[in-house]
């Protein structure tokens, strides 16, 4: 990968207890592109995030960051150095307003700034009172996806942006990763709808049993094996 | 096990004969004094049995000693002159704390995992309420002064004889807990203080269990409490207040609570040591206050294990080697094929709905095969049946009997068996005890748990499995030391011990090697011909629900989406949609 | 009937609600929020109580207590939830039995220290007020004020501040705090020393009235504890619906027969909620 690279993992291997879910993936994205990891349920998809992110400690392979190796750091340390995470599970904070969820860590309680957000997802700036928990499954990840997009971070992952969010609803996340790409920012996304996910892949990683069965740039990939490991 | 037995009986032997020497060496006056810590060490004993054991922290045994020592206070100055009555008094002022204990400890043990610091608190609230009577009941009890002029035992007037009768009982209190260890009772205590759901897994009633082993720590304390009446003379609210009840668990901790003897030892050492160095040195009780965290952060072993370590894991490996097997009766239900019915099934916590009147038949002997993406209720399903999860409707039915408000323990005896996605393992327990509590599963009965010729049980099954897995042969090791691989075969041949005739398998095949998933394909095949069980299997991995499956059950959003053979659903289009997502 | 009657009990009601709600308020903040069952939290109420005892024996004014007791409480606490209950946030049970050995440590270091006989401290203001037609002691109503101002205060504070909202975020999805940058380490350490530090101030206000000895913490922690399983964690609503329900039995109870009576109550109580409603009254 160039020197250009935003991140770069290696080898990647980790999972729960004992048990090794990711068994040595590797991948890398750069700055201005979207890295969309693909595959059927259970393969280790979001387990590779959260290695990524840190959430849980690498067994094996490395992780690097803007040429810094942190598969040795946790969560925190590699939020301070700017990786952002939206993930799957729990993507908000329901006992918040949504209001609150969109501030939590910013120097005040305006949302001024998310007027933009706003127009594409009105929803949100309806509710601004409202505690998250009341939202629907698709409008939780909506407002954990403006909540992402706003905190500008150089790499961001997020985990199954769309599940549950309306079409309409998907095509201003696509135009709103647009955005983010162009503004220099990297992301690795986890996706099962391989629709959006054609929408804004520049590179495909496609898993399977915890390992890398295909891989490619968006243009030159077999969209006929791609599906293929995505069918039953 | 028969050399493990005789091991433990050589050990509490030498003990014995060590405490029998000892008035030779100290004087009949000093070794009755140093009686009295004999009968605290019993209690002690009971503190081990529920915090070393049984994994639960009781704060108010001074309850148990204190309201026995009255009892039997009462009983030795009410029947003085009649002996007879007495032989009959004094146990039942041991049987009267055990029994309060088992009622408490049905009252609290309720519900799983919650129950732990309420526990530990109620018993606290018990010994303050039971100080607070003591003192205030003076007509009966004698008040803040206590109960005085407590006659001997008849017979027994000399220090020598108090001192006989407290050591004899001693070795008897720790013969008894050594057989409870041994018995397959404790064994499942040990287990459940690991990983209680598993146990429950298995058709125990862990709260039942519990309760058992707290009343066998009141009964210890009450025969110290009843031997204490007479050998002091005196007994004082003091006894059945915080005061002796916060002795005892330092004492069981210090002197290495997970042990037999740890605690009698830490009650007679430290106890001995307390009550020399408490008033020369003021500093001695804070002392003891950080000894006791210190051993309960880095050495929980504590004094015994510090003595003897490797005396047991020596003995541990001879005794296995030895010990001929025993056939396990057969369940009282074997052959018969089982049906599963869902209907209408609505679970929601909250806004959330998990299942959404599911709907799902197993109706003859076969393997079925449940996929969906994340979230689509798969595990949910299998957490209704065993009883784990509460359904707001619908009805579950197997066999034609509704289970769906039965406790999780009961619908396992009714013939289902489970395995977790995540091995669910006991360990620090030996690969043998495993197989030993999968072969009691629904096939000891309550009584038959006392038996340690139980931990011999061996099946056909077992051998056959042990054929295929030569490491489940091995069994000293414990579970800790084995592989994640070996770990998934060790929960799924224990799963299959029991023989079920329902068996739910969540991801059988996670985390291992292609050769590991294809020997565990092999034994999930051949347990379904040899055994007629119905096997249902949660899988993700599309290759191995090909080569699995007779019938195939699509989930999403908590409903069936599709059913059918493996081709079928593979050619249904909403199915593919569900995974690949739809476009509109 | 005259009206004027009523008060005195009805104040007497209201007192001892106060100093349950008070007292637990510690436990709610550790308990609640934190999910850790703080075995010392009585006797940290306790280190509050010997504060003001030490305070009032040197001669000096009694809100000299507050800094002390603040200050020994802040620094237990933090040693505390370092040390003993960080590395252990796993295993619960493993905290239980520690915090239990500390709370026989503070125990036993205010016996070595101030002995085992009970201290009377003298109440910092004394006289009574007229009330609705009622003599009641001043002091009984300036803990009364005090105590429903800090719950008050701390919950309004809980509630609207940005602090307040983090630590709320931490404890309802710590997984996605610490995702968004908040020093989740650092808010669960100061959240257990806010705990810590309350009751150790409610020590201060308490202390005038009961009597002040080194097992006075072994009542507190029980109480505090059924308070907060009966009305609810985490919540206003539950610490005071817990504080009413347990201090009004006992208090009915104990004038029909005697404390033991009262006591029995409140453990039957207790039984009855952990079979019922083991979430509590106002279950979150």
């Amino acid at each position: 990968m160039s020197a250009l690279a935003r991140l770069d993992f290696d080898g990647v291997a980790g999972g729960y207890g004992d048990a090794d879910v990711v068994r040595g993936v590797s991948g890398a994205v750069a700055a201005g592109e979207t890295l969309c990891v693909v595959g059927r349920n259970g393969v280790g998809k979001s387990t590779l995030l959260k290695l990524l992110f840190g959430e849980l400690a690498c067994r094996a392979g490395s992780v690097r960051f803007e040429g810094r190796e942190v598969a040795a750091l946790d969560a925190s340390a590699r939020r301070a150095l700017g990786i952002g995470y939206c993930p799957q599970e729990r993507p908000v904070f329901d006992d918040l307003s949504v209001r609150d969820n969109l501030t939590l860590m910013r120097a005040d309680r305006s949302v001024d700034a998310f007027a933009p957000l706003f127009r594409r997802f009105p929803v949100l700036g309806r509710r601004l009172a409202q505690h998250a928990g009341t939202l629907s499954g698709g409008e939780k990840k909506m407002l954990s996806f403006a909540r992402g997009h706003a905190e500008a971070l150089p790499l961001w992952l997020l985990d199954e942006p769309s599940e549950g969010v309306q079409w309409e609803n998907i095509v201003q996340m696509a135009e709103l990763v647009d955005e983010a790409k162009a503004a220099g920012r990297a992301l690795v996304v986890v996706e099962q709808n391989l629709a959006f996910a054609e929408r804004i892949a520049d590179r495909y990683l496609v898993i399977d049993q915890g390992r890398v069965v295909l891989e490619g740039r968006a243009g030159t990939i077999d969209r006929v094996r791609l599906l293929a490991h995505l069918h039953v | 096990m028969r050399a493990n037995g005789a091991a433990t009986a050589l050990r509490v032997g030498a003990a014995a004969l060590a405490l029998t020497a000892l008035p030779l060496l100290v004087g009949d006056f000093w070794a009755y004094q140093l009686g009295l810590f004999y009968l605290y060490a019993i209690a002690a004993l009971g503190v081990g049995v529920c915090w070393g054991r049984a994994g639960f922290l009781p704060l108010g045994q001074g309850l148990f000693f204190g309201l026995a020592a009255y009892l039997s206070g009462l009983a030795l100055i009410a029947f003085e002159q009649r002996p007879g009555w007495l032989l009959l008094m004094l146990p039942l002022a041991v049987c009267v704390p055990g029994a309060l204990a088992f009622a408490i400890g049905v009252l609290v043990f309720r519900r799983r995992g919650e129950s732990g610091p309420y526990f530990s608190m109620i018993t606290l609230a018990l010994a303050l309420l039971a100080f607070q009577v003591a003192n205030n009941w003076e007509s009966v009890t004698g008040g803040f002064n206590g109960l005085k002029g407590i006659p001997g035992l008849p017979g027994l007037d000399s220090y020598a004889a108090a001192y006989a009768v407290a050591a004899a009982a001693l070795v008897a209190a720790a013969l008894l807990v050594a057989w409870l260890y041994r018995a397959p009772l404790g064994v499942l205590w040990a287990a459940l203080a690991q990983n209680e759901r598993r146990v429950v897994m298995f058709g125990f009633d862990s709260n039942r269990l519990k309760a058992v082993a707290f009343a066998a720590s009141g009964a210890l304390a009450g025969i110290g409490g009843a031997l204490y009446a007479p050998q002091q003379g005196l007994v004082t609210p003091q006894l059945v207040g915080f005061a002796l009840s916060a002795d005892l668990v330092i004492w069981a901790a210090v002197g290495g609570r997970g042990s037999l003897l740890g605690p009698a030892l830490g009650a007679i050492a430290i106890g001995v040591l307390s009550g020399e160095l408490r008033d020369r040195f003021p500093y001695w009780e804070i002392v003891l206050a950080i000894v006791f965290i210190a051993v309960v952060l880095f050495a929980p072993e504590g004094l015994a294990g510090a003595i003897a370590p490797l005396a047991r894991w020596r003995r541990r490996r001879q005794a296995q080697a030895d010990s001929p097997a025993i056939a396990a009766p057969p369940r009282a239900d074997a052959g018969r094929a089982a049906r599963l019915e869902l209907d209408g099934v609505d679970v929601r916590i909250g806004e959330v709905t998990i299942l959404d009147r599911l709907a799902l038949s197993f109706d003859r002997p076969a393997i079925y095969c449940v996929i969906g993406p994340n979230g689509a209720g798969k595990t949910s399903t299998f957490n209704v049946i065993t009883g784990e999860l509460a359904a707001q409707a619908g009805s579950v039915r197997f066999d034609s009997r509704a289970i769906e408000s039965l406790p999780a323990h009961r619908v396992v005896r009714l013939g289902i068996g489970r395995k977790f996605q995540i091995p669910s393992v006991f360990p620090a327990l030996s690969v043998a005890d495993h197989l030993a509590i999968a072969l009691w599963s629904a096939r000891a009965r309550p009584l038959d748990l006392l038996r340690p010729s139980l931990r011999r049980w061996s099946s056909p099954l077992l051998d056959a499995l042990r054929a295929r897995y030569p490491f489940l042969a091995d069994g000293t090791r414990t579970a800790a030391a084995l592989s994640h691989g070996e770990r998934q075969i060790l929960e799924l041949a224990m799963a299959l011990l029991g023989e079920p005739r329902l068996l739910l398998l969540d991801e059988p095949c996670a985390g291992l090697s292609p050769q590991e998933t294809a020997a565990v394909i092999d034994v999930i095949r051949w347990v379904r011909t040899q055994h007629g069980a119905t096997i249902v299997v949660i899988e993700h991995d599309m290759a191995l629900v090909r080569t699995l499956a007779d019938h195939v059950f699509v989930l999403h959003n908590g409903k069936v989406l599709a059913e059918g053979t493996v081709a079928a659903i593979q050619a249904d289009p909403a199915v593919q949609a569900i995974y690949v997502g739809a476009a509109k | 009937m005259d009206p004027a009657s009523f008060v005195a009990p009805a104040l007497n009601a209201l007192f001892g609600i106060a100093s349950l709600a008070i007292v637990a308020l510690g436990l709610a903040v550790v308990l609640g929020l934190l999910g850790v069952l703080n075995l010392a939290h009585g006797e940290l109420v306790m280190v509050g109580a010997y504060c003001a005892y030490v305070a009032q024996s040197q001669g000096w004014p009694y809100l000299a207590a507050v800094p002390l007791a603040l200050a020994l409480c802040a620094l237990l606490g933090w040693s505390v939830e370092r040390w003993l209950v960080r590395p252990l946030y796993q295993r619960p049970f493993d905290t239980l039995v520690l915090t239990w050995g500390l709370s026989l440590l503070l125990r036993k270091s205010a016996e070595a220290i101030f002995g085992l006989g009970y201290k009377s401290l003298t109440e910092p203001i004394g006289g009574t007020l007229e009330v609705l037609g009622t003599s009641y002691p001043r002091y009984r109503l300036l803990l009364i004020a005090t105590a429903a101002v800090v719950l008050g205060a701390l919950f309004a504070w809980y509630r609207r501040s940005r602090t307040g909202t983090r630590i709320q975020a931490m404890v309802g999805n710590p997984d996605l705090a610490r995702a968004l940058g908040l020093p989740v380490r650092r808010y669960a350490s100061a959240t257990f020393v806010a705990g810590t530090c309350l009751a150790g101030l409610a020590g201060v206000l308490i202390a005038p009235l009961v009597p002040v000895q080194p097992f006075m913490g072994l009542d507190y922690i029980l109480m505090s504890f059924f308070v907060l399983v009966v009305g609810g964690l985490g919540s206003l609503a539950g610490l005071s619906t817990g504080s009413a329900l347990i201090g009004g039995v006992n208090s009915a109870v104990s004038a029909l027969s005697d404390s033991t009576g009262g006591y029995l109550s409140v453990l039957v109580i207790a039984i009855l909620f952990l079979w019922l409603r083991p979430r509590g009254i106002h279950a979150r």
